[in-house]
Order: structure tokens, then C-alpha cells, then sequence
């Protein structure tokens, strides 16, 4: 099992679009892909075609024996997901009271799903610090940090560098993170700036190949499809194959 | 038994056995080289002056010319080696023979006429015999790496020299020299500006790069940049034509040797050219047959720096600055002031490097009468360095680079011998000369198996940087041209001036050029003269050496064909674009109004706009405007665009205007990149002597079309007038 976290320090920047499309990018390389949303937005699944009044989830309060093998779904994009599931605000908190309580819930809920060695998890999580992150970053293997061309996206770095490193220091088996810009428009002088700062002030961890700000990402979701099946010839598709190369490359995500 | 001989089991064999005498110690004493060298010298000379009988000598040259035929299946340099060995003994054999016995002396006539022939011939067996000596081991110097400390790195001098060209093609090699991958404090660019325009100094201000001018023109080129030299202090200088537009990896991939060798005078990369030149346009090959400065680009002077004789092209090089110095500046005393400014250099013991990578890129001359004016330009120089400064004679050259140079001028004197062997048939269609005298079969036995080996051997070592055949019609074309300024050179090398190749023209119209093309209509007419005569000859006047006729006669149809192909030539085609395309693939994607975006690849692009292949069901309406993102060194630029013309699957986009950044930009998406002329020759066909020849005989066919129509249309204009 190899887990990827999909973080991001602020809310906006466009991380569920960019860990679907991701999902769909790597399972067209072959790899068995299990999508987990963690965010109580609740917005994954929209991506993957899931009917809106499905309110069937990890979170829900009728999750069958509380076995998340129940609540996988399987997409018709070669991905497999767990959404969050609609939740009220009562159940929530019931349920953010119950992983505060089990340090080791998420790794013990990612093994009951019987995954092999080479399968790959990607894990949406709520932006900014939050209960989830710390259970997600205890068993994450890569961390992949989602910006936005703006400044709010470039102060927060460091905040976000300092909790991956808090929770992942003396782990073996956590191989890095990285940070890629969404949304990216090289027509506006802001966005070519922020992009500039971050390739010099990040280095190797900053992806060179930015995604796009694209109107069929937006289209996509509108059709509940990854971006890649709506519009195959788009800028943003293609961002998203060079982030897939990227990360096979750096990582050797799949096999 | 058919196991041993199997050909690849033998091949094996016959390379064990080169290399292990290749590496025999024993040749590192004097000795068994000097008594190599004798018993080689006997047996050649045995080889091509042994008479034989007509039968002897068909059988001999048969088998000779079947085991080159066998060979050529291989590759190898040793194989090449000994297909030149071949070829040069033919042709030795062929020119003795006709030295010592077909030599007619029964009357002056006869005689004068057979010696002006043999000394063409001969002419011809020594530059035969000097460029094998300069191609038969091209070095293919690789790019040495500069070290990673740029703080290490020497200053260079960037000259841009110009006279008369248009600031829009200067424009886009400053933007490109600007691009070059090179520490910016240590990058100097200088305009020199020879025609003091005050919109150069203008634009080479609002960049950030200086523009020189002087108070004369003295000397024009080499002086400009004589002049600029006083003025700077950068330890090497890299020269660039105006229109020469340097990749961003140019002075990375040639600076390094200067730091291995530090007798390293000169380093030249290949003129590459982005636009057809007027064979490529006029016979419509640009791409698919290689231009005729490619032989020495692609070939002769990676062959040349072998010999340590790579000579300086007037663009496209660096040169340090302290041998410059050594031999005051830039040689003044010819037209030919690049190749003459390196020989003075070897001269006090300076090492020359090619490196065979074309790094920048250029057009070229946009018509024939431009083309000749060039060419007339260079023989002449070449002409007057053989004469002021032979490179024979005089001090500090080695033997190889004595030969290399001699042939480099050498080769310019060819215009007087093609023009004997355009005509020379008629001497005997017309006159009843019997230049060789010799039976029309034992001519064939002679001259066969030199012709054949010739052509064989050229084709496997230079078929890569020209086809077959093809030296001919480049000759032809210009052979009258520059016959004269060479022959007034070797006289008084004083005379004639200075004359500045046009570019960056037009051709509003397509039409047969009457005025470059008259010596080509003489000699066709003379010959054409000479076949109708000979048909006369072989039927009722000359029918008792019905041989010598039809041989003459088949000479007068190999003419034709060559000169066909020179009317070809002279029928200027249409030429509107007054940006050049260039035919590449690279990344693009196109970012529409509405949000969308399409990833595709280019198909041409130029300073003015682009083509670009769009996926299936994608189309725009023409005068839309959109984005169209390149990406380059700063990663990706966009450009505003406006599509002007839709079809299936394609689209042509022309830029809106762009401002200097975005100008800058384009150049380093496009002619910038350090890749981006390295593909160049992939689409072209394989050459083989017989299809150089096909090609030849096709573009000849057309010519004659051509020039039909050419005389149609002036008749027609002379009823109305």
C-alpha cells in the first residue's frame, strides 16, 4: 500500500479537482487506485459520478458493521473510492471524537481493506491543520501540497512545511513531499511571479509543470468526470499526465 | 566451403586484419614506414602506368571495380579508405593514359585543343585527389563541457556587424544573442554598424546592448570589426552575421575547447540555414536534397579538422582574442577576409576546431543573381589569398594543412575546366577535332572505370552531404560567373571590390531570370548546335568513325542534361513571405477566450506567426483571437495570435503585436532552442548514384519546360509591344 496525502494549507486552491484527476491519471498506468476522501465536504465522489442524494460514506451513521469495505465504490474511471459520506454536524463531531480516541485508526482502517503492497491510496484531507492531517501524515508514504498562484498560497508554506515535518520526522517510509501550483494562468503577471518565487524558493520539490487554470476542469466536474475523459486535449489534462510522470519519476509511485 | 566465404565471416576478417596492421608496433620506427611508403609508391605506380591491351585492361578493371562494388556493402573508414585507394588509382591510371598516349600531335590545332582538355582533366584528378585527402576521416569533434564554477568562465565580445540590412533582420540575432546561456556580466552584445543608422543605435538601446559605429567604411566587414576590436577587451570574440540567429547553447557548446587548448586560435560552427537558397527554391528540393554549402559544412571541414585546417567562415565562430592581435586584427587584404584571417593564424601555429553541431542559423541568399554575386565573392578572395599568401608556400603550416588550404582555394578555379567539358564535344561535332586520340572503346576502358569509382566513392563518403551528380549542376551554374573574377584575381589580386550579399529580398513573380541565364543558353545552344550536326556526321559525313561520333554525341547529351538543370535553376520562383517558416514540431497549447485550452504541436512557426496541428473535431473561426503558449528556457510564454486560416486539422495563426519582452521570448521558444536545427536532415532520401542522377536528369526535364514557358511569355510580351 503506498498512500499519498493531498494537503493543502488554505481552502480554494482546488485540491479534490486535482486528487480525482490524479487518481484517474494513475490508473491509467495500471495501478489499482483507492481514492479516500477524508474532507467533510464531502465533494470527491461528485467526481467520480456518484449520484448527489448518496449519502452512503465512511463518516455516514448506517456504514454497515463500520467496515469501510462497505463503502467503496467503484468508479467507472478504473479508480475505487470512499467518499466521506453527508454527514450532520452531531454525527461529525461523534465520529471526529472517535478518531481522536484511536491513534491508529486510519492505518487500521486502510488495512481492512485488504490492499496489496503495490496498490496505491490517495487521500484528500480538509485544508489546513485538522484532525484528519495528523492521523493522514502518521501513515502517508508521499505528501503532495497543493498551492495556488496567489500570495495567501505562498505565506502559508511554512506553516505547512513545519506540521508535515512534525509528523512524519523519523519515519522511514515517508520518501518526501513536494508542492504543486493549480490554477496557474501564465497570462497574468501575478501568477507568472508566484511561480517564479516558488520554482526558486522550493527547488526540487516544486513540480515545474504547473496545472493550468482550464474551463473544462470546472466543465468536467459540471459532467462528474475526471478531466482527462471530458476533455482529452486540454491544457489541464496534460498538466495532469506531466504531475503523474513527475511523481512516477521521483517516486516510482506505480509498477 | 560456403561458410568461409560468407561475406560477413570474410568482412570480419579483413577488418582484424586492417586493425592489427594499423596497430603493429613496429610502425612507430621510421624504418618499416619509409620502406612501406617505397613499396606502395612501386606498386601504385605499377598500377596506373602498366600498359595493357583493350581486353586486359576491361578484365582488370572489371574485377577491380566489382570488389569496390562488393565492399561498399560495408561500413567502416577502412572500407571507405580502400574504395579511395581504388578510385584514386583509376583515375591515375585513366590521366597517364592520356598524358602519355592519347595526346594528338599531328597538328596545332588538334593540339592545342587536346591539351586544354587534358589539363581540365587534370585539374579535376588533383582536387579529386585533395578532397579525399580532406574528407577521408572527418574528426567529428564532440562538445568538451565547461566546468561548473561560472565564475570561471572567460569574457566573450558578441559582434553583430552590419552595413546595409534591414533592422527586422537584425532584430531577431540580437534577441538571440541576448538568449545565449552565458553569465550576463560576461556576455558583452555590440551591434557595429557600418550604415550608423540612428534606429539601430535606438533599438540597441531600448534592449540593453551597444551599437558601434565608425567614421568610414574602410575595409568594409573585416575593418567594422577591426574597429570594434580596439574598442573591446573580452578575451574571445564570437562573430555573427546579422542574420545568424545563435542558439541559447552556442558559446556553451563551443567555449570548452578553448579552455582544453590553450593554442585553440578559432572555433567554427556550421552556417545552417532556415530558408531555401535559390537551388532549393527553384528546384523545389529544400529538405529532401542537400544545399550545396552543406559538402562543406556537413563534410569538408569536419575532414579539415583532421588536418588541423579548419578555416574561419566569417560567422558563427569564436576567436580568441590574443591570436587576433598576434596577426593584427581581422585580414585585410582580401574579400575573403574569414579564411585568410584563420590562415595567418595556423601560420604562427595556432590550432583551428570545427564542431559539426549547427548552432545558429540563418538565410539564405534569396536569388540566383544574389547567389552568384556571392559566389563570385568568395572564388575571387580564395583566388587572391592563393596569390598574396599561398598557403604552399611560406612559413608554419604542416604539409596537411598546406594541402587542405591549397584545395579550399584550388577548388575555386573550377569555373575555366567545367566550362571545357561543357563544351569540349563540340570540337569535334563542329570541327572534326580529335581531342583524344584514341579509339572510342579504349576511351570507354579508361575513362569508365575512373568515372565509375569517382562517382561510387563520392557517393558512399559525401552521399550524406550531397547526392550524386549534383557538384555538376552547382558548377555549371556558376562556372562562367567566376571564371572571370578568378582568373583577374590570379592577374592583379588589387582588382575588383567589395561586394555585400543581399537578404532578407523578394521575388514578386516567377520568371525566367534572361540575363543570369545567358551563359547557360550559349553553351545549351552550342551544344544543341553540336548534336544536330553530329546526327549529320553519323549518318552521311564522319559514318567510318560512327564510334568517336556517338561517343561525342552521348557527351553532348550528359551536357544537356546538366545544363537543363541550370534553367531550371534560372526560373526565380515566387517568393512572398518576407518571414521565413520553418518546419518544426514543438509544444504548444493554444488558451481560447472562453477558458478553454487545446494541447497541440507546431507545425511551422516564424517571426510572424505560426501552424499548428490541432486534434480531430477542434476548429476556430478565421480572425478569432487566442493565446498560443510555447515554452522555452523561462519556461511558458504566451502570445496573442490571431487565426487567419482553418483546415481540417491544422490551423495558421498570425501573432498581434508583440512587445520586446514577448519578441524575446518567441526567438528563445523557437530558433533559441539548443535543439532545434538538429533534425534537420531526417527526411531526406538516401543518396545512390544512379537516383542523384534521376534527380538530376527530372529538374533538368522541368527546366527545359520551364524555359519554354520562360520564352513563350517573352514573345507574347513583345506582340504587345
Amino acid at each position: 500500500m503506498r498512500v499519498v496525502a493531498v494537503i493543502s494549507p488554505k481552502g480554494g486552491v482546488g485540491k479534490t479537482t486535482v486528487t480525482a484527476n490524479l487518481a484517474s491519471s494513475l490508473a491509467r498506468l495500471g495501478a489499482v487506485i483507492t481514492v479516500l476522501d477524508l474532507d467533510p465536504q464531502n465533494a470527491l465522489r461528485l467526481h467520480f459520478g456518484m449520484p448527489h442524494n448518496d449519502a452512503t460514506g465512511i463518516a455516514a451513521r448506517n456504514l454497515p458493521q463500520g467496515k469501510w469495505r462497505n463503502a467503496l465504490h467503484e468508479s467507472s474511471f478504473g479508480v475505487d473510492f470512499l467518499p466521506y459520506g453527508s454527514v450532520d454536524e452531531k454525527q461529525r463531531e461523534h465520529f471526529e471524537h472517535a478518531i481522536r480516541a484511536e491513534p491508529d485508526w486510519l492505518l487500521s482502517h486502510l488495512n481492512s481493506l485488504g490492499l496489496s503492497e503495490t496498490d496505491v491510496v490517495l487521500i484528500d484531507t480538509p485544508p489546513g491543520p485538522s484532525i484528519y492531517l495528523q492521523q493522514v501524515l502518521k501513515v502517508a508514504n508521499i505528501g503532495l501540497v497543493v498551492l495556488k498562484p496567489d500570495a495567501a498560497s505562498y505565506s502559508t508554506i511554512p506553516s505547512i512545511e513545519s506540521l508535515i515535518q512534525y509528523y512524519t520526522k523519523g519515519r522511514k517510509d515517508f520518501l518526501g513531499y513536494c508542492y504543486v501550483l493549480n490554477q496557474m494562468d501564465a497570462s497574468k503577471q501575478l501568477c507568472r511571479d508566484v511561480f517564479g518565487m516558488l520554482r526558486s524558493s522550493l527547488g526540487d520539490r516544486f513540480i515545474p509543470t504547473a496545472i493550468h487554470r482550464d474551463e473544462a476542469v470546472s466543465e468536467a466536474l459540471a459532467c462528474q468526470t475526471p478531466v482527462s475523459y471530458y476533455a482529452q486535449h486540454s491544457s489541464a489534462t496534460q498538466d495532469v499526465k506531466y504531475l503523474t510522470t513527475w511523481l512516477q519519476k521521483n517516486f516510482g509511485l506505480v509498477d | 566451403m560456403r561458410s568461409i566465404l560468407n561475406s560477413r565471416y570474410l568482412y570480419g576478417r579483413l577488418n582484424e586484419l586492417g586493425l592489427s596492421m594499423v596497430n603493429w608496433p613496429g610502425w612507430e620506427n621510421k624504418i618499416p614506414r619509409a620502406l612501406a611508403l617505397i613499396a606502395a609508391a612501386l606498386l601504385f605506380w605499377a598500377a596506373i602506368s602498366v600498359p595493357m591491351e583493350l581486353p586486359l585492361q576491361a578484365f582488370f578493371s572489371t574485377i577491380i571495380f566489382s570488389s569496390a562494388l562488393y565492399l561498399r556493402r560495408y561500413t567502416g573508414t577502412l572500407i571507405s579508405l580502400i574504395m579511395v585507394m581504388f578510385s584514386v588509382s583509376a583515375t591515375s591510371r585513366y590521366i597517364y593514359w592520356r598524358i602519355t598516349y592519347t595526346i594528338g600531335t599531328d597538328n596545332l590545332v588538334d593540339l592545342f585543343f587536346a591539351l586544354v582538355l587534358v589539363m581540365a582533366e587534370v585539374y579535376a584528378w588533383v582536387v579529386l585527389l585533395l578532397g579525399y585527402l580532406q574528407t577521408a576521416w572527418p574528426l567529428k569533434r564532440k562538445p568538451v563541457m565547461m566546468p561548473a564554477d561560472t565564475s570561471t568562465w572567460p569574457t566573450v565580445d558578441l559582434f553583430i556587424p552590419t552595413y546595409n540590412e534591414d533592422l527586422s533582420v537584425v532584430k531577431p540575432t540580437v534577441m538571440a544573442a541576448m538568449g545565449i546561456d552565458w553569465p550576463r556580466d560576461k556576455l558583452n552584445i555590440i551591434i557595429l554598424d557600418d550604415g550608423r543608422r540612428p534606429e539601430f543605435a535606438a533599438f540597441a538601446e531600448s534592449v540593453g546592448v551597444k551599437c558601434y559605429t565608425r567614421a568610414d567604411n574602410n575595409h568594409a566587414k573585416a575593418g567594422n570589426i577591426n574597429a570594434a576590436l580596439k574598442r573591446t577587451s573580452g578575451e574571445f570574440v564570437a562573430i555573427f552575421d546579422c542574420d545568424h540567429m545563435p542558439t541559447r547553447s552556442f558559446l556553451q557548446y563551443t567555449m570548452g575547447w578553448f579552455l582544453v587548448d590553450p593554442k585553440l586560435s578559432m572555433i567554427q560552427t556550421p552556417h545552417h540555414f532556415l530558408s531555401p537558397d535559390p537551388f532549393e527554391r527553384n528546384l523545389q528540393t529544400f529538405r529532401n536534397v542537400p544545399n550545396e554549402g552543406e559538402l562543406f559544412y556537413g563534410l569538408i571541414q569536419d575532414g579539415n579538422d583532421l588536418w588541423n585546417a579548419t578555416f574561419f567562415c566569417g560567422s558563427c565562430a569564436v576567436l580568441r582574442r590574443t591570436c587576433l592581435d598576434e596577426i593584427g586584427g581581422i585580414a585585410v587584404e582580401t574579400v575573403t577576409e574569414d579564411a585568410h584571417t584563420a590562415l595567418k593564424m595556423q601560420r604562427l601555429g595556432y590550432n583551428t576546431a570545427y564542431l559539426s553541431l549547427p548552432q545558429a542559423a540563418g538565410l539564405a541568399t534569396e536569388s540566383l543573381s544574389a547567389h552568384v554575386g556571392q559566389r563570385i565573392r568568395w572564388a575571387r578572395g580564395m583566388a587572391q589569398i592563393f596569390r598574396v599568401d599561398n598557403p604552399l608556400f611560406g612559413r608554419g603550416l604542416n604539409f596537411g594543412q598546406r594541402l587542405c588550404y591549397s584545395n579550399a582555394m584550388l577548388h575555386f578555379f573550377y569555373g575555366l575546366p567545367r566550362m571545357v567539358f561543357l563544351l569540349a564535344p563540340i570540337s569535334y561535332l563542329f570541327f572534326e577535332v580529335h581531342i583524344i586520340k584514341a579509339s572510342a572503346l579504349s576511351i570507354a576502358a579508361y575513362s569508365l572505370p575512373h568515372l565509375l569509382h569517382a562517382n561510387l566513392t563520392n557517393s558512399r563518403i559525401q552521399g550524406q552531404h550531397r547526392h550524386s551528380f549534383w557538384a555538376e549542376v552547382y558548377e555549371a551554374t556558376l562556372a562562367w560567373y567566376i571564371f572571370r573574377p578568378t582568373l583577374v584575381a590570379l592577374i592583379n589580386p588589387k582588382l575588383g571590390k567589395f561586394n555585400v550579399t543581399a537578404k532578407g529580398g523578394l521575388v514578386q513573380e516567377e520568371h525566367f531570370d534572361w540575363v543570369i541565364s545567358k551563359p547557360y543558353l550559349v553553351m545549351l545552344a552550342l551544344n544543341v548546335l553540336g548534336f544536330l550536326i553530329g546526327i549529320g556526321r553519323a549518318l552521311w559525313w564522319n559514318t567510318y568513325e560512327l564510334d568517336t561520333v556517338i561517343l561525342n554525341m552521348l557527351w553532348t547529351i550528359y551536357n544537356l542534361v546538366i545544363l537543363g538543370a541550370t534553367l531550371a535553376v534560372a526560373t526565380e520562383t515566387k517568393q512572398v513571405r518576407r518571414t521565413h517558416r520553418v518546419r518544426a514540431t514543438l509544444n504548444a497549447t493554444l488558451r481560447l477566450p472562453n477558458g478553454h485550452s487545446i494541447v497541440c504541436q507546431t507545425e511551422d512557426f516564424s517571426m510572424g506567426g505560426m501552424s499548428l496541428k490541432v486534434p480531430d473535431g477542434f476548429t476556430l473561426e478565421k480572425g478569432e483571437t487566442l493565446l498560443v503558449s510555447l515554452y522555452g528556457t523561462n519556461g511558458e510564454c504566451l502570445f496573442p495570435s490571431k487565426v487567419i486560416f482553418v483546415k481540417k486539422n491544422v490551423l495558421s495563426v498570425q501573432f498581434l503585436e508583440l512587445d520586446l519582452q514577448q519578441e524575446k521570448d518567441l526567438i528563445s521558444c523557437t530558433v533559441g532552442r539548443a535543439d532545434v536545427w538538429l533534425n534537420w536532415s531526417d527526411d531526406r532520401n538516401i543518396d545512390h548514384p544512379l537516383n542523384g542522377l534521376k534527380e538530376i536528369a527530372f529538374h533538368s526535364a522541368q527546366g527545359f519546360v520551364r524555359f519554354g514557358e520562360g520564352l513563350k511569355q517573352y514573345w507574347e510580351k513583345n506582340q504587345k509591344s
